[in-house]
């Protein structure tokens, strides 16, 4: 195929159902698209992804994910191809709508790889049940909805529980099952709204038949593969994003493997896929009987899980069979001495672990079901099922080390058979504690029964809690070793009550896709105990670089970016870098970023054991987020050299004692306050500091568990549902300061400083700065307040002896700088950063470990001049995923992703962040719905005049109406709920407003405000919580964005301005 | 209670591990099997005889024993090597666990071994004679027996182990008459033809050809079977006598008794094929096929003589994987289109064969 320009769309922010595989997926894409000699063109909002570097495609759009901006950038790049299946549902659907509106034709573009009629077939519910009727292949009974009443006259003549399944949409949104007519008429009130057609599919529930995934590929002649299959074990009826799948499936016969091998060659030859397709299948537990559940002719969450299981790279595949190769004629790049027509065999044991946000959301409704509800996962390798389970299980890194304990002994049997029966996340914690109480196998049965989970898993489960039960009572040396053998931690033997446990030694074993058969080349290992190690030496001096494992809310996909770019600038330096990261869905456990790949939980044990088995120069913990730092003392007690900033840095940033000490060295402000070990001592410094305060757990991330508290009364209930105080890490009590929060990310040297730039929120201190909208380059500090902060941030990072990345946040409150806190590590804003100046901090502080000097490297020093460009991050939730949640912003991290929005001015960047975060801005004369606490009513009229001024009409509760008609503004009266209906809940599941302001900031109680909140999130209206944010709203909706330009055009501005 | 083993090779290496309940030692050639699943089918497979086989999946047994997965009568293998196997199993399809299985068919079985290890060591040195032993007393023995036993091995007496002893009758009275000539065939293949409606004579393999034409058959069927097809000069001297005469297929080592009968040659290789992720590429339309494989043997592509014509090929080692005669209907494949264990890729191929023998 000669030279293409080729357009590819990516996924956007990551949310609940769509995070980190489409970075993988889209990062493969680009690069076999270059390698095949075509130009990209790549458009994508998120960037904290690898696939947005400058490096990646030829011309990267941050722009919004919408067919205004993509018709622009078409226009202006004039691509020949589309790349429509590696960007997740949003860049397919986007894909689908361009066609669909003449777009593609208009302009003569091509659809690479599979057709838009097959990619429209299997969304089309009703269109895919005939075809898959029409060849032969078994789909439930089932019926395509487009009203309340039709499902419910489905339900009376099939019967219930029925699955509900909203066409179009990602990660089961909006989805269900119904028990019951109630049920049902609920469901599909949700349902039918989340889908952009308005249609869903009711199915009968093939509730406890197995669930069972196949990733197929197939190219433009026919030739099909599997490159995995995966088996649930939790039965069909939770989402598979949501369930803990094994791969291979390990409770099929052939008979069975090869049947649905079959039935999908069968399918993906029907629908004429050219690409990746996932197809998933409920088998009966006891008859040879089987259903099509869903077909996705895209790459997807499975696709990266089977890509990472196997080592087969699907997405990179699949972008070359979309330029039309053939799988006979592509060499396989795991063995390289055979071609990619070949099924990996695998002679190990892959098991996923979802990761859930609901330690974060202590509302939320924790049942799982068909809408998919975490945020990530862990995957473990090894060679039984046991060791891949307890390797998943402890990369979740929730400090559960074992299956058993955790307080589940303290549950009631009605307890834990309720969550058996009716799952939750904790579901495989109570299964282990049903099955220590005894009484087998009979109660294997029961659970059995109960929860539909094969028995051949519970089984396996009873095994590894009977070890833990001899361990804890005796620790003999045999079931020690049996104990590492099944995946267990030095770590966890000790919570077991074996305190100097030997471990047998670490053996390093290939992933090669094909059990052995052929020599490999991959460089992709798992960790095994007592077998034989096959590791190759590195070619150049090997480097550990500590991977953050698995996506979840405040530990995002940020810092697998920067792992990544440690991987290359190490590469650069001529070291070998080793990657350790257990997470299935990101660019750093590709096999290629970097020299040797252990796809293992990073915890101690595992980076000790590679430390050595290296022989490196030491490991580097700053790119890994809050997972990686955490492993500082440890390994440093082990005697493991740490790379960079070491573990005195650490100490003197997260320990409260020492930073001050150091601060008040430097004569530095901080919000007064004093670290307390008791809920008692907390209260004291609360009074002595005087309300509003800000309190949070020393050592943990994205704010968890962190608070402002008003008042006494507030104090005690947080002391209530907060984690217990520890002695290694006291509760931190700060004045709570409400001022502008200036965010830092700097390299330092220990001589010289490199700042590339400074960020500022929109949103005043007490927002988490993940939550919070942030700028580049400031817009309202002033030189001399600029001078101050790269003064302090120099004089701190001199201080905590930073040797590499320290992110600093500060406040300025009523003229005064003050510090909130200094993380001697990459921070969330590290992409954006090098997104918006262009200058990788990462690789200079990567080189800065090493022993280079700033001064000497290509970055320069200092504070680097503003860009002639505004950025705008804007934080996206996943709000709708999690029934129940409370969605107001707080000190504490909510937000599951962020866009960014680039353009000349302030305002038109803020435009494109909002709209790239998806919110819908309200047409001219829309409704906006305002609720505003009596404190803020004030602040609220000038900026509510503006909305006013624009053409929208107001709504407001009664006091705020007052407030209001009294500035003059012409304003609508709406009921509060105790006034009862129609009041401002009604209004808005009516969904008669566009927007809702509910400026709240501090409440704490489960209120009217909550409920207005909830309201707002299932009606899919977007919802304000804070002053600040509206008036950004307001700012933006007055302006005018500009036309897309791509990033290369920006940073080249920035020369030019020079 | 489980009794220490251990895998011995003749180049001297040695693998660890545990046994079942009983004690025994085998001889045989190591080999390794790649599929994930199909542990049943291949432990029953007749090809296998004379073989000690290494699972390289690690987790072996867990659908238990069905009876209705076998392949024959009973467990052909020498001796298997399992990483771990299940002794709780859960499929509605088990009769029985593998554990109890295998000790009620008398197979050592070493488990708790680096089946990697021992898969890596097959690869770089090729098949290799071993011995398994279970056991102290097995133990005591194994390595003077192997040595022994390394000396004079042969596969020769391997399809006799295995094949037909005497002629029977199988499949659909009245249909299509195919006459089957038995190297130690499997079930499958039974299953496939008698799924085409034929009635299958099945012979022994040193059947002389008066013997075959005496069953009238409308189709020839060579079964695969175990060890070297040099073994069996007299069934390639039969089959000599009878080409152009009826048509004939083959698969596996049908294919290679068909390949020398025509005057091809065959050898060993350096570690066979063993599994069911096998890429096949169809030589005239470029199409490729997954196929289930299970020999040690190949048909070399270049000796065939020219009425014979290379059909597919394997995309692996660039392997024959098949033929054809130019104007006979004769066929033969090296793979094993009836699957079991393996993928159904390739099944078409028997309805395809009785459409060219005009039996469909």
């Amino acid at each position: 195929m000669p030279s293409q320009n080729v357009l590819v769309i990516g996924s956007g922010p990551i949310v609940i159902g769509q995070a980190a595989e489409f970075d993988y997926a889209g990062v493969q894409a680009c690069r076999a698209l270059r390698e095949e000699g075509h130009r990209v063109v790549l458009v994508n909002s998120n960037p904290a992804t690898i696939m947005t570097d400058p490096e990646i495609a030829d011309a990267v759009y941050l722009e919004p994910l919408t067919l205004e901006s993509l018709q622009a950038i078409i226009e202006a790049e004039r691509p020949d191809a589309l790349l429509p299946t590696l960007g997740g549902q949003t860049g397919l659907n986007l894909a689908v709508d361009l066609y669909d509106r003449g777009v593609l034709e208009r302009y003569g573009i091509r659809l690479l790889g599979t057709p838009v009629e097959t990619i429209k077939l299997a969304e089309d519910r009703q269109k895919f049940k005939l075809k898959m009727l029409e060849i032969g292949e078994p789909v439930a009974e089932s019926e395509i909805v487009t009203q309340i009443e039709a499902g419910v006259a489905f339900g009376e003549r099939v019967g219930y529980p029925l699955v509900v399944r909203p066409a179009y949409t990602l990660g089961g949104t909006g989805g269900g099952i119904a028990y019951d007519e109630a049920g049902l008429r609920q469901a599909l009130g949700e349902g039918l709204h989340a889908s952009p057609i308005g249609q869903v599919l009711l199915e009968t529930s093939l509730l406890g038949w197995k669930e069972i995934e196949y990733e197929v590929l197939r190219d433009g002649a026919g030739n099909c593969i599997v490159v995995c299959n995966m088996e649930n074990i939790d039965p069909v009826g939770v989402h598979t994003g949501d369930s803990i799948v094994v791969a291979p499936s390990q409770t099929l016969s052939d008979l069975e493997y090869q049947m649905l091998r079959s039935a999908s060659l069968n399918v993906i030859r029907a629908l004429n896929v050219q690409g990746g397709c996932n197809i998933q299948f409920a088998l009966h537990p006891h008859r040879n009987e089987y259903q099509i559940i869903e077909v996705n002719p895209r790459v997807s969450r499975s696709s990266a899980l089977a890509s990472k299981a196997t080592g087969y790279p699907i997405a990179k595949i699949s972008t070359k069979i979309a330029l039309g190769q053939t799988l006979d004629r592509i060499p396989n790049p795991v063995t390289g001495v055979t071609t990619a027509a070949y099924e990996p065999t695998l002679d190990y044991v892959v098991v996923k672990i979802p990761r859930w946000p609901f330690d974060k959301f202590p509302l939320a409704d924790t049942r799982l079901g068909t809408q998919m509800k975490s945020t990530g996962e862990a995957m473990g390798i090894a060679r039984t099922f046991q060791a891949a389970l307890m390797k998943a299980l402890r990369g979740l890194d929730l400090a559960r080390e074992t299956l058993t304990g955790h307080g589940f002994a303290q549950w009631s049997d009605a307890a834990l058979d309720e969550v058996i029966t009716r799952p939750t996340h904790e579901r495989l914690f109570a299964v282990a504690e049903s099955l220590r109480r005894g009484g087998l196998p009979a109660r294997i049965d029961a659970i059995c029964a109960a929860s539909g989970i094969d028995r051949f898993w519970l089984h396996e489960l009873a095994q590894l809690v009977a070890l833990e039960e001899r361990l804890r009572r005796a620790g003999a040396a045999e079931d020690v070793r049996t104990a590492f053998e099944a995946g267990y931690s030095v770590a966890a033997l000790r919570t077991l009550g074996v305190e100097e446990p030997s471990v047998p030694a670490a053996a390093f074993r290939m992933v090669d896709t094909a059990a052995a058969e052929f020599p490999a080349r991959s460089p992709y290992y798992y960790i095994s105990r007592g077998e034989q190690d096959e590791m190759r030496p590195t070619e150049g001096e090997a480097v550990v670089v500590v991977g953050s494992g698995p996506i979840r809310i405040g530990q995002g996909i940020e810092f697998d970016y920067s792992c990544v770019h440690a991987a290359w600038a190490l590469k650069a330096a001529g070291y070998s870098p080793v990657v350790v990261n257990n997470n299935p869905e990101t660019v750093s456990t590709d096999f290629d970023i970097s020299d040797v790949l252990v796809f293992e939980p990073p915890g101690p044990d595992e980076v000790e054991a590679i430390y050595r088995r290296t022989k490196a120069r030491g490991v580097m913990l700053a790119f890994g987020g809050q997972t990686a730092i955490n492993l500082a003392a440890e390994l440093d007690r082990r005697g493991v050299r740490i790379v960079g900033s070491d573990r005195v840095s650490l100490d003197m940033a997260e320990n409260r004692e020492q930073f001050d000490a150091a601060l008040a060295r430097l004569g530095v402000a901080r919000p007064q306050g004093r670290a307390a070990r008791s809920f008692r001592q907390a209260r004291v410094i609360a009074r002595e500091l005087g309300f509003p305060v800000l309190v949070r757990p020393s050592f943990v991330l994205g704010g968890r568990a962190m608070e402002i508290v008003y008042n006494e009364g507030q104090l005690a209930s947080y002391a209530e549902s907060a984690p217990p105080i520890v002695p290694d890490a006291p509760l931190l009590v700060d004045k709570y300061l409400k001022g502008l929060e200036v965010e830092v990310d700097a390299v330092c040297d220990g001589t010289d400083i490199l700042i590339p730039g400074i960020f500022e929120h929109i949103e005043r201190a007490g927002i988490h700065s993940g939550d919070s909208i942030s700028v580049y380059p400031t817009q309202t500090i002033d030189a001399e307040m600029e001078a101050r902060i790269v003064e302090t941030t120099t004089a701190i990072a001199g201080e905590l002896k930073i040797r590499g990345l320290i992110n600093i946040q500060f406040v300025i409150h009523e003229g005064s700088l003050y510090i909130i806190e200094a993380n001697p590590r990459a921070s969330r804003t590290v992409p954006i950063i090098q997104k918006a100046t262009g200058i990788n901090i990462v690789a200079a502080a990567t080189r800065v470990a090493l022993g280079e000097r700033l001064r000497n490297m290509e970055y320069g020093v200092g504070l680097h001049p503003r860009a002639p460009f505004v950025v705008v991050k804007v934080p996206v939730f996943s709000f709708s995923k999690m029934r129940g949640v409370e969605t107001i912003l707080g000190p504490e991290m909510k937000s599951t992703g962020e866009v960014l929005g680039i353009d000349a001015t302030f305002a038109g960047a803020l435009r494109k962040g909002f709209l790239g975060a998806g919110i819908r801005l309200p047409r001219d004369g829309g409704r906006v719905l305002v609720s505003i606490a009596d404190e803020e009513k004030a602040s609220a009229v000038p900026i509510l005049a503006r909305y006013a001024a624009l053409g929208h009409r107001l709504v407001a509760t009664p006091g705020t109406q007052a407030v209001l008609e009294a500035a003059g503004i012409v304003c609508e009266s709406v009921r509060k709920i105790a006034q009862g209906s129609p009041h401002i809940v009604d209004l808005i599941a009516a969904r008669a407003v566009d927007m809702v302001i509910n400026d709240a900031l501090g409440a704490r109680e489960v209120s009217d405000g909550y409920k207005i909140r909830r309201a707002a999130v299932e009606a899919s209206i977007a919802c304000l919580s804070s002053l600040d944010t509206a008036r950004a709203l307001a700012e933006a909706l007055e302006s005018v964005a500009g036309p897309p330009r791509s990033l290369q055009a920006y940073h080249a501005s920035r020369v030019g301005s020079r | 209670m489980s009794l220490p083993a251990a895998l011995f090779l003749a180049d001297g290496s040695c693998f660890e591990g545990y046994g079942l309940a009983f004690e025994g030692l085998a001889l045989g050639e190591a080999v390794f099997y790649t599929g994930m699943t199909g542990y049943e089918e291949a432990l029953t497979d007749p090809s296998y005889a004379g073989q000690i086989l290494t699972f390289t999946y690690p987790m072996i047994g867990n659908y238990g024993i069905s009876g209705s997965a076998a392949q024959y009568s009973r467990a052909c293998v020498a001796g298997t090597v399992i990483k771990r196997i299940a002794e709780h199993p859960s499929h509605y399809r088990s009769r029985q666990d593998l554990p109890s299985w295998l000790t009620e068919q008398r197979i050592p079985t070493l488990l708790g071994a680096d089946t990697r290890a021992i898969t890596i060591v097959l690869r770089e040195h090729g098949t290799i004679w071993a011995a398994l032993a279970v056991g102290e007393s097995a133990l005591g023995r194994a390595q003077a027996e192997l040595v022994r036993y390394a000396r004079a091995a042969t596969t020769k007496g391997l399809v006799p182990s295995v094949a037909a002893r005497q002629a029977r009758t199988e499949g659909i009275p009245g249909g299509p008459r195919v006459t089957l000539l038995d190297c130690g065939v499997k079930r499958a293949i039974l299953r496939e033809l008698t799924a085409l409606g034929a009635e299958i004579t099945v012979l022994p393999y040193d059947a002389d050809a008066a013997t075959i034409t005496q069953t009238a058959p409308q189709m020839l069927f060579i079964s695969p079977g175990p060890g070297d097809p040099t073994d069996l000069p007299q069934t390639i001297e039969t089959l000599r006598a009878l080409i152009g005469h009826l048509p004939i297929y083959g698969i596996c080592l049908g294919h290679q008794l068909l390949a020398l009968a025509c005057g091809g040659a065959t050898y060993k290789l350096p570690y066979g094929h063993r599994g069911g992720n096998q890429p096949v590429q169809m030589l005239e339309t470029g199409e490729v096929l997954v196929t289930a494989h299970n020999h040690g043997y190949a048909v070399d592509a270049a000796s065939l003589p020219a009425e014979l014509l290379p059909t597919m090929t394997n995309l692996n080692d660039g392997t024959n994987e098949g033929f054809r005669h130019r104007r006979l209907p004769m066929a033969a494949v090296q793979f094993h289109p009836e699957a079991s264990p393996g993928p159904f890729d390739a099944r078409r191929l028997f309805a395809q064969w009785f459409a060219d023998a005009g039996l469909a």
